[in-house]
């Protein structure tokens, strides 16, 4: 068995979607009864991009210069209070423990503060550019260096539908994906659908052991063959009204985790 | 033709009295006899159908209604309780029972414009059943559309043009991206944009690690990011195209998919209106609209940060996107037979023309054409509007508005801060509507007779005068008709029966009321009100019929309950606290009457007037008038009396007295001219030096040749004077001298006739001055000779004597004055 979520551990910075992060920590914290804790990271990547001669920045509707060091501090700071003020007032709203911190650094820095127990949450998307165009979510990157479970959080309102585990093989990883799951959909007994190849679904002894794997009398999974094609595995994930889209460990290589963020609206649940 | 009553025209022996002598008590009072009445009780009559004597009005009313024509609107003047408004009510629920039932007028949004609604007419009743089938036609496409957007072929072809969209944005991006990443580039979402900076190892360089490459590196990146740069912009110059491609094609898809959904939908419902042209017309509109928002029609996405929101404001959002679609049914006549008949009781703009109302919508105020509230005029458009004068021209701008309206032959619903322009905000410009509504204006004739003379517009919007009569004559025929009203009245009112004798006491009072003995009242306020209180004396005796007995206490109660002035006024007389003589003589005083009218009840009451003769220049002065409280009527009466002194005494001799006369004890204003005849024999007695008999009242005017002319309120001056005599005493010497016109006028109070047939009390009709004069000195006026001089001992003579000695004396004064002499 996994440990209990003991603590939502939120991952803030100026260039994500901080929304849809602030609203599913929050969501899960007030699901889990646990505290929420929120770092706003402030990257020290782009004080050295501020610093040299060479680069640029683009701004939709102006032309592009250099980036000033006195411009990115004066944006992150309003970013920090934005998000602060957001995430305090969702907390209050649903009676959390909530605290608030700013770090500098690296990105990956950030997990170093991540505890056992923490579910880390993160927004799955960078805030659109001119219109539609996205650049890459750091936090993709990042999460090859985290470990427990780490949800991307893509569709923070969404209260209804929910948890698909993809499955592929019976392992330690996949046992402890579907744990996580398990742990998400007990507080509120939020449907929990376990997708596997046929051969695997189909058999007894993998039946057991996803029997295994949950609480005893708490969220019973359902077990569903994956078809062979994969727009029927997506239509199929549709049609469950997935809220909460758990991905094994295998499938989290940064590109095809950035594939699967762009396929479905849904959160995205790691753990590695 | 001649009035065979008048005294001028008709022979002495014919007039049923004798200038100068006293009137038998029969002429004091026109009695209806009951037994010329062909009914005992009034409930064997079958009922008046209409109004008594109003002929004149009545044409003028239907030839109004039959005329069509620009302006033949009606001013219905009268007096107050004349039966205007019913028999106006009559004729317009006679006329309007035929004529054809007019349209129903509907607004509806105006796509192309939501300010200026559009407004539609059908036939009668189909503004209901559009309106009903538009609200069908929304409620089916909230299931249709949604249904037609769900389909696998929309969101298939939905989906191929969002992925179209999305392809063309990541391959361009990501094409500069992969470019970029090849390079050495890095792309990092900042707070504000995106930077563009040199990666070696997944990192960004820092400014130290950049210094230290050598400079064709250097230049290298430079020269990448400029050109990642630029592919970038050019990326962010074209991504709104193709935002603008991708709209446009979800647009075209959801028009489609939507003119495919409803297609049969409005199929139906042009189907429903196909024989009106403009309906068809407003659904294309509507088609078009639906096709072009029909986003509106399908569920709303959640919102990124709900809002606590109550039910109710929920409710409200939801209904008010598809308000445009409503039909707003401002003037139903579905279940109108014939024209409608509108009374508006409260005739200002907004109640005349309608309003743009408002909601409070998060604190402001929206309106559109569903708030657009009907007037009268659109009630009464195609039919009739029936309308107080006063009120309307007393009502906030109603008067303004009506004649705007009818000026254009449409009603524009505006507010009046936009007709003022005190309101600039936007508000709604709705589609005036064709007006065809005949006005029947009821108001008194001193309003008519003033628009006539002040309102330029007036003439040529009202060009119908409907002038009802106070007053009819009295005859068999209307005293029989009058009967019949009171048959009427009293089925109407469920009252008793009356029998003859109330029926011809009433009559009497009828005759009463207009102070003409020959004439009877139409005003049937008045009368209504002693039927109804008749009733209800009957009632407290116990009694089924009501008899004369029961009309005349009702007269009295009425008289009674306003009469506390007047019973002051006598009372102060009996105690000498106002001074009047009814006994004795005096020179130069006379009794003069006066009415007095204090809110529904008028009252005659005597006054002392008194004249003073002093040597001086001829001129008579009116006291009232030089302490400005005689009106110009009496002051003409005043100089009046100058012109019949110079007429008859100046021919032969100046004449050298001032006179001065007075109403004595009198504190407010005095009009009118009829003392002028009492003030005239005052003046004269004072000359002559002969004592006036203080028993005698007297009233009438006077003209420069010393005839008497008629006056108004005879009876009630002889009634106020002789419950003078009665507090002061009855002697058996007292009366009232009154103009020979006015005996047609009397009806008396019963005690007074009663009076004059006893000997105790008299009334007077004189011709002229010297028959009053006659009467109140008892001294023979005499008739000038062929040299204008008076017999002796004639009271002319003394006249002309008392001049001609203040003319010798002020010859004398202009002699000595003359020769330098002092007095």
């Amino acid at each position: 068995m996994s440990a209990p979520i003991e603590r939502i551990f939120v991952i803030l910075d100026a260039a994500a979607e901080t929304s849809a992060a602030i609203a599913a920590a929050v969501r899960l914290a007030a699901r889990s009864k646990t505290p929420l804790h929120a770092v706003f990271v402030e990257e020290e990547d782009l004080l050295s991009v501020a610093g040299l001669s060479v680069a640029r920045h683009i701004v939709p509707g102006a032309r592009s210069a250099r980036l000033t060091g006195a411009e990115v501090e004066l944006h992150w700071r309003a970013a920090a209070a934005r998000a602060r003020d957001d995430l305090m007032a969702a907390a209050r709203a649903q009676m959390l423990r909530c605290s608030f911190e700013v770090v500098r650094g690296a990105a990956e820095t950030v997990l170093a503060g991540v505890a056992k127990g923490d579910l880390v949450v993160a927004g799955a998307r960078t805030r659109p550019f001119a219109g539609h165009l996205r650049v890459r979510s750091r936090w993709l990157a990042v999460l090859e260096a985290a470990s427990g479970p780490f949800l991307l959080a893509q569709d923070g309102h969404g209260t209804k539908g929910g948890i698909v585990v993809l499955l592929r093989e019976r392992s330690a990883d996949s046992a402890r994906l579907l744990q996580a799951a398990a742990r998400l959909a007990e507080p509120g007994a939020t449907p929990l659908t376990v997708i596997a190849p046929p051969a695997l679904a189909t058999a007894r002894s993998f039946q057991k052991w996803i029997a295994d794997q949950v609480e005893p009398g708490g969220v019973q999974p359902t077990i569903e063959a994956a078809p062979a094609a994969t727009t029927a595995l997506l239509h199929r994930v549709r049609e469950l009204d997935c809220r909460v889209l758990a991905i094994d460990a295998a499938t989290t290589e940064r590109d095809r985790l950035a594939e699967i963020t762009e396929r479905f609206a849904c959160d995205i649940l790691v753990v590695r | 033709m001649a009035d065979p009553e008048d005294p001028a025209v008709r022979p002495r022996h014919q007039l049923g009295f004798t200038p100068g002598r006293p009137l038998p008590a029969e002429r004091l009072y026109r009695r209806c006899d009951p037994a010329e009445l062909p009914f005992a009780l009034c409930s064997e009559l079958e009922e008046a159908s209409g109004l008594i004597g109003q002929e004149r009005a009545t044409e003028a009313i239907r030839f109004a209604l039959r005329m069509r024509r620009k302006g033949y609107n009606v001013y219905a003047l009268g007096m107050s309780g004349t039966g205007r408004h019913n028999m106006v009510e009559d004729l317009l629920r006679a006329e309007a029972g035929h004529a054809p039932t007019p349209p129903d007028w509907c607004y509806v949004n105006n796509f192309a414009d939501p300010q200026q609604p559009r407004c539609l007419s059908l036939l009668p009743g189909r503004g209901a059943t559009l309106a009903a089938a538009m609200k069908r036609l929304v409620e089916e496409l909230r299931a249709a559309l949604p249904a037609a957007f769900e389909r696998d072929e929309y969101r298939v072809r939905r989906e191929a043009l969002d992925q179209q969209l999305k392809q063309r944005n990541e391959q361009a991006f990501g094409d500069v991206q992969q470019q970029a990443e090849k390079k050495g580039i890095a792309l990092i979402r900042t707070p504000m944009g995106l930077a563009l900076a040199p990666r070696q190892d997944g990192k960004v360089l820092t400014p130290d690690q950049f210094d230290v490459l050598p400079a064709e590196e250097r230049e290298r990146f430079r020269q990448e990011i400029e050109r990642v740069n630029a592919e970038l912009e050019a990326i962010m110059r074209q991504a709104p195209q193709w935002e603008r491609e991708h709209r446009d094609a979800v647009q075209a898809l959801n028009r489609e998919t939507t003119g495919f959904a409803i297609a049969h939908l409005m199929e139906e419902m042009r189907a429903g209106f196909a024989d009106l042209p403009e309906v068809a017309r407003y659904l294309d509109a509507v088609e078009s609209d639906v096709k072009e928002n029909a986003d509106d029609f399908l569920p709303a996405p959640p919102p990124e940060m709900p809002v606590p929101m109550p039910q109710q404001a929920i409710r409200a959002l939801d209904d008010a996107r598809f308000r445009r679609y409503q039909v707003n049914v401002v003037v139903d006549n579905g279940a109108q037979k014939g024209a409608p008949i509108i009374y508006e009781d409260n005739p200002t703009h907004q109640s005349l023309v309608g309003r743009v109302e408002h909601l409070v919508r998060f604190g402001a105020l929206v309106t559109d054409f569903s708030l657009l509230v009907p007037g009268a005029l659109h009630r009464a458009n195609g039919g009739y509007l029936v309308l107080d004068a006063q009120k309307l021209l007393t009502g906030n701008f109603g008067w303004a508005s009506l004649k705007r309206a009818l000026n254009a032959g449409q009603i524009r619903i505006e507010s009046l801060e936009q007709l003022l322009s005190m309101a600039s905000t936007v508000s709604l410009a709705p589609a005036p509507i064709p007006l065809d509504v005949k006005i029947v204006l009821i108001g008194p004739p001193s309003l008519y007779y003033l628009l006539s003379a002040y309102d330029d517009e007036f003439p040529d919007l009202f060009k119908i005068a409907a002038d009802f009569e106070d007053r009819v004559e009295r005859d068999a025929e209307t005293t029989l008709l009058y009967a019949r009203l009171i048959c009427a009245v009293a089925r109407r009112e469920k009252l008793r029966a009356f029998d003859r004798d109330a029926v011809a006491r009433v009559v009497e009072q009828a005759a009463r009321l207009v102070g003409d003995a020959g004439k009877l009242s139409t005003s049937m306020r008045a009368i209504n009100g002693v039927l109804r209180e008749a009733d209800q004396l009957a009632a407290d005796a116990g009694k089924d019929i009501i008899g004369a007995m029961e009309v005349q206490a009702a007269i009295d109660a009425q008289f009674r309950r306003g009469d506390r002035i007047y019973r002051r006024l006598q009372e102060e007389i009996g105690r000498g606290i106002i001074r009047i003589e009814t006994d004795g003589t005096a020179i130069g005083q006379v009794n003069g009457l006066s009415v007095i009218g204090l809110g529904a009840l008028s009252f005659g009451t005597p006054s002392r007037i008194t004249a003073q003769v002093r040597l001086g220049r001829g001129e008579v002065v009116d006291i009232e008038r030089e302490v400005e409280l005689g009106g110009p009527l009496h002051s003409k009466g005043v100089l009046i009396l100058s012109g019949f002194l110079g007429g008859r005494f100046g021919k032969n001799r100046p004449l050298s007295p001032n006179a001065s006369l007075v109403f004595e004890q009198s504190y407010g204003g005095v009009d009118g001219d009829s003392a002028s005849a009492a003030e005239l024999m005052a003046l004269l007695s004072a000359l002559a030096d002969a004592p006036i008999k203080q028993s005698f009242a007297v009233t009438g005017s006077v003209d420069q040749r010393g005839q008497i002319q008629a006056i108004g309120g005879v009876n009630e001056k002889i009634e106020g004077f002789f419950d003078s005599c009665r507090m002061k005493g009855f002697s058996g010497r007292q009366g009232v001298i009154i103009p020979a016109a006015n005996v047609r006028h009397l009806m008396l109070r019963h005690d007074i006739v009663a009076a004059a047939a006893e000997g105790r009390f008299a009334v007077y009709p004189i011709d002229t001055i010297d028959q009053g004069l006659e009467l109140l000195t008892g001294i023979t006026p005499g008739e000038p000779d062929a040299g204008g001089d008076y017999p002796s001992g004639t009271l002319n003579q003394r006249i002309a004597a008392c001049l001609d000695a203040f003319a010798a004396k002020a010859a004398e004064l202009a002699r000595n004055a003359g020769n330098g002499a002092r007095p």
